[in-house]
């Protein structure tokens, strides 16, 4: 096993969060704004790790289990957040993790606020990185399949989409599902690395990182949550090691630097930094068995619209005079 | 029942100082249609110029207020200029995530200049404890109260009585329509985070007089309850945002002391998801966005 040093757990993190973000990416798609990730990926994590520390359940099955609880979890929320508008299904998502961390810090059995510990070590970098590129997969094929069209639908527009003949409620509970259980999946990962799981782990604090990898990397196609996530992951460390200090003042520094480094892209890039698959890469690596002559006429003007919205975000930035209220 | 009273009283006091941050929040969000996420940190850092000017300046409780009020309202004007007047035609949750990144710098920020640890805010005002039967109000608790209390009035009757406040209206109806009719409709989303912030500030003094302490991360917490205050709520009528502040204040004193503290937090979102879950638009209606 080749050694990383300093920078080994750095990537496995990386890579965890990668994962995470992909999941919130999925719900994302479909214009649920969730802030619950997290307390998703702590589900996972503490199913997870209480079938493999006291009931000593073989590592992939509890993990398939967690993630099993993260897919149920995911769909019973979205039946809850299912009237409500982009921001205040970000909010209310944000008070059923905070929920989770209150309930999570009052179970005895789960360590309550003494952390849950005595996990036994099974996720290495190899593993992480093994279903990174398994979640990649997904994401990718989920971008092209009906139902991430429809989902691209039902976030532009839900009334259109509805009108359109989609089954809106059912798109919103598959895509939440769906990208529930991804982040338990990373929950349980990250659970058997770290080696224990704390409350504070399910805050909102972290869904909103969550939230930044995706937006900040673009949320249009499953490129940016990746990217995202290992950017701003590895940021903080690359600048721990470029500021070469270790108290509480360079720690507001590399913080302080982070904040606005999100913000610049924020404002260079509102769409986020990656928009679309660069075609080139699209026409090299098309789905085996369909060759890309045969996409059918609906995904090529699904794709042509999203590049269409992506130009018009690249246009509506060099025209600050242009001003709608 | 005296001790019944007393939880009630006292939690409409802390509830009162949700109601202002929360009131803020929810004139922003209805006339900009943004979550502005650095609000709170506006509030946090007019509690440390307050320190700064209580340590250099003045003891005299009305000049730190205005100082660091104003200090929070240029820390608003700073915010809406450099960062949401620029994300103004994105995504809907771009602005929340930039102000998140403003907030992430001005918490560490803080924190390098003041130190990870709570900071002693001094008593400037008179420590008199009132006796009414078996309840204790202490003057502390009554001042920041009516100051409370005197900054929700004034924003009603901006909101309700002025130009200013007519038009801000008109631009959480519709901001089209109120640009047609001839609003600056960018003049008005100034103003408006100048007021939030100014209110956020001056309830900031008062919190860190009461409690006699500033910290960097104090704003997650106010952050946190000032949203469920307004989405409980809803945006349409900020009195109903006002009353929900105090409310939640109440109740949670009321959780504290009949059922246990550590649940104390989560009671706000359990409100928040049943009623949302309800009533998406709130409880009093909201402007849709």
């Amino acid at each position: 096993m080749l050694s990383l040093g300093f920078w080994e757990p750095v990537l496995i993190l990386a890579g965890l969060n990668a994962i995470i973000a992909i999941g919130v990416y999925i719900t994302l798609m479909s214009g649920q704004a969730s802030l619950a990730h997290a307390a998703f990926a702590g589900i996972g994590a503490y199913s997870a790790a209480v079938l493999t520390t006291n009931f000593h359940v073989p590592f992939p099955l509890a993990i398939l289990a967690g993630m099993s609880v993260g897919l149920v979890g995911g769909a019973l929320l979205s039946l809850v957040t299912m009237r409500m508008s982009l921001l205040v299904v970000a909010l209310t998502t944000l008070g059923f993790g905070e929920t989770m961390v209150v309930i999570a810090f009052n179970i005895e059995y789960l360590g309550g606020a003494q952390s849950f510990s005595g996990i036994p070590l099974y996720t290495s970098i190899g593993l992480v990185y093994a279903v990174l590129a398994l979640v990649l997969f997904v994401a990718w094929r989920f971008d092209h399949s009906r139902l991430g069209l429809a989902a691209r639908a039902v976030r532009d527009s839900s009334v259109t989409a509805a009108a359109m003949g989609i089954n809106v409620p059912l798109v919103r509970i598959l895509t939440f599902a769906l990208g529930g259980g991804i982040a338990a999946l990373g929950g349980g990962l990250s659970a058997h690395y770290t080696l224990v799981i704390n409350p504070g782990d399910m805050t909102f604090f972290e869904s909103f990182r969550y939230k930044l990898f995706v937006l900040t990397g673009g949320s249009y196609t499953f490129l940016g949550p990746l990217a995202g996530a290992l950017a701003l992951t590895l940021l903080p460390e690359a600048l721990r090691v470029a500021l070469a200090l270790s108290d509480v003042l360079s720690q507001s520094l590399r913080f302080m630097i982070y904040g606005i480094i999100v913000v610049l892209v924020v404002i260079w890039r509102p769409q986020g930094v990656i928009t679309r698959v660069p075609t080139g890469v699209r026409a090299r690596f098309p789905w085996p068995g369909r060759p890309a002559a045969r996409v059918s006429p609906a995904a090529k003007v699904a794709a042509l619209a999203a590049e269409s919205r992506a130009d018009r975000a690249d246009a509506s930035l060099g025209s600050p005079g242009a001003d709608r209220p | 029942m005296e001790q019944l009273i007393q939880h009630v009283i006292n939690g409409a006091m802390v509830g009162s100082t949700y109601a202002v941050v929360a009131v803020g929040f929810a004139l922003t969000f209805s006339v900009l249609r943004v979550i502005n996420v650095a609000h709170p940190e506006v509030f946090m850092l007019a509690m440390f110029t307050g320190l700064v000017v209580v340590q250099a300046l003045t003891q005299n409780f009305l000049i730190v207020l205005v100082i660091a009020a104003t200090a929070a309202l240029v820390a608003g004007l700073a915010i809406e200029r450099a960062v949401l007047r620029p994300l103004r035609r994105a995504d809907l949750l771009m602005p929340m995530i930039a102000t998140a990144g403003v907030s992430v710098f001005l918490q560490y920020g803080v924190q390098g200049v003041a130190g990870p640890d709570e900071l002693r805010f001094p008593r400037i005002l008179p420590f008199a404890p009132l006796e009414v039967g078996a309840i204790t109000v202490t003057s502390l608790q009554l001042i920041t109260f009516g100051i409370a209390v005197l900054i929700l009035l004034a924003c009603s009757f901006y909101v309700r009585r002025t130009r200013w406040g007519l038009a801000a209206r008109a631009v959480a109806e519709r901001p089209d329509i109120a640009a047609t009719f001839g609003v600056n409709v960018s003049r008005v989303a100034q103003i408006t985070v100048g007021l939030s912030s100014f209110m956020a500030g001056a309830a900031g003094v008062g919190i860190a007089v009461l409690y006699g302490s500033a910290w960097s991360f104090v704003g997650l917490l106010y952050g946190l309850k000032s949203w469920v205050c307004m989405l409980v709520a809803g945006n349409r009528h900020i009195e109903a945002v006002m009353l929900v502040g105090i409310m939640l204040g109440i109740l949670e004193a009321l959780t504290t002391a009949y059922v246990s503290s550590s649940f104390r937090d989560a009671v706000a979102f359990v409100v928040l998801i049943v009623v949302l879950y309800k009533r998406p638009d709130g409880l009093f209606g909201s402007y849709s966005y």
